[in-house]
């Protein structure tokens, strides 16, 4: 745990050490904040949602293994999915709306590509490359932007339910590829 | 495993965690996955595995420096903590500006917060706006809507404790105010529950309409 300083933050914290807590808040903050930025796109929500993290974050820290999670990871799946649930509660979700979808960063400009070629994410990324480069692209654009199968849909010019079967063989393949 | 042959139920499950982490599913679909996060250790580990695979794209998310959300944070969490620091600080810098009297006026004057006890849990439900909070102050659990909105008139929020295996049982009818019901501090991991019953509530003992919101009890 001593390589994990979050982790032994969020085992003070569920020992009541408030100081923990202020440091927990103090250096890892601006990375929660980029995550939910990035997802909800706007700097309301974002801030609104960073104090609900937060809250999340002390009334569950008794409940975080440093086992089976780093720190880091525990704390972006807290706000990957507050941020996710959000954005599936909006009411405008799944109908695509055009100025959402044209306001999202262009997938095929390779902006994750290079993310991969830039030698980030090496582990996943060697897997991703067994992916179809179009595959790749969307399963990394739907994790890192928070898109439903309804915005990728959209994107890729093709019915719901095709995505839908195109990303689950992309998953699958991606899962053939971490386990051997 | 690419083709198309049938997935046995262990792989549909991964698959549908992989969807879960990845964030792709449908509302609906969404909350049947968490739902069986709470429920089926086996599923949640798959979860867990699949939110460690795809963690090194975490790294993609830049930094962006944050406001500082604390105080708010820490006023929801720890309202009597949060109060008393403030009056501390007020009577410190009154002390300094005007004298004691003034600074007296201040402390025993000040504006109490509505509920003034910690928060224990917080109740609600995916996609809905219905929001209610749990607090404990020693004697009395105190809970109260803080979002969404009273149902209509011929139908009423009703309270719900549930011990781990047990049925729930009724705490009381939630208005617009704050439900206060003497009662020892309930044990971490109990849920507190709310549902919407005819108005007068249940007859049965039981719910009997639709779960609005759910929480589980946290030990502060």
């Amino acid at each position: 745990m001593s390589d994990d300083p979050v982790a032994s933050l969020l085992s003070q914290i569920a020992a009541q050490d408030r100081a923990a807590f202020r440091d927990l808040y103090a250096t890892t903050s601006a990375k929660l904040f980029g995550v939910l930025l990035r997802m909800l796109g706007d700097r309301g929500e974002a801030e609104d949602a960073l104090q609900e993290v937060y809250t999340r974050v002390r009334l569950r820290a008794g409940r975080y293994d440093s086992v089976r999670a780093r720190g880091m990871t525990w704390l972006i799946a807290i706000s990957r999915n507050l941020a996710i649930d959000r954005l599936r509660a909006r009411p405008d979700a799944g109908i695509g709306d055009e100025a959402v979808i044209d306001a999202l960063p262009d997938l095929s400009s390779g902006i994750e590509t290079r993310m991969i070629a830039a030698g980030e994410a090496r582990r996943v990324a060697d897997c991703f490359q067994t992916l179809e480069p179009d595959k790749a692209a969307a399963v990394q654009g739907a994790y890192l932007n928070g898109l439903s199968y309804a915005d990728l849909a959209v994107r890729h010019n093709v019915p719901v339910n095709t995505m839908r079967t195109w990303l689950r063989r992309g998953l699958l393949k991606l899962k053939e590829c971490l386990q051997s | 495993m690419t083709d198309d042959r049938a997935l046995t139920l262990m792989e549909e499950a991964d698959l549908l965690a992989a969807e879960f982490v990845m964030g792709t599913l449908p509302l609906a679909e969404r909350a049947g996955a968490e739902a069986r996060i709470k429920s089926e250790p086996a599923f949640a580990a798959m979860v867990t595995a699949w939110e460690n695979h795809l963690s090194d794209l975490n790294d993609a998310y830049v930094d962006v420096p944050a406001p500082d959300v604390m105080p708010k944070v820490e006023a929801r969490l720890f309202p009597q903590a949060a109060r008393a620091r403030a009056n501390w600080l007020g009577w410190l810098s009154g002390a300094l500006a005007a004298g004691v009297l003034a600074v007296a006026a201040m402390v025993f004057f000040a504006p109490a917060p509505t509920i003034d006890a910690p928060l224990i849990a917080t109740l609600g439900a995916e996609g809905s706006p219905l929001a209610f909070e749990a607090r404990y102050d020693g004697a009395s659990l105190i809970v109260a809507r803080v979002a969404g909105a009273a149902p209509d008139t011929n139908s009423v929020h009703e309270l719900w404790i549930i011990a781990p295996e047990a049925a729930p049982i009724s705490l009381g009818l939630l208005g617009d105010d704050p439900l206060s019901i003497p009662y020892p501090m309930p044990p971490a991991g109990w849920t507190l529950a709310v549902s919407l019953e005819p108005t007068g509530g249940s007859t049965t003992g039981a719910p009997t309409g639709p779960v609005l919101a759910t929480g589980e009890v946290t030990d502060l």
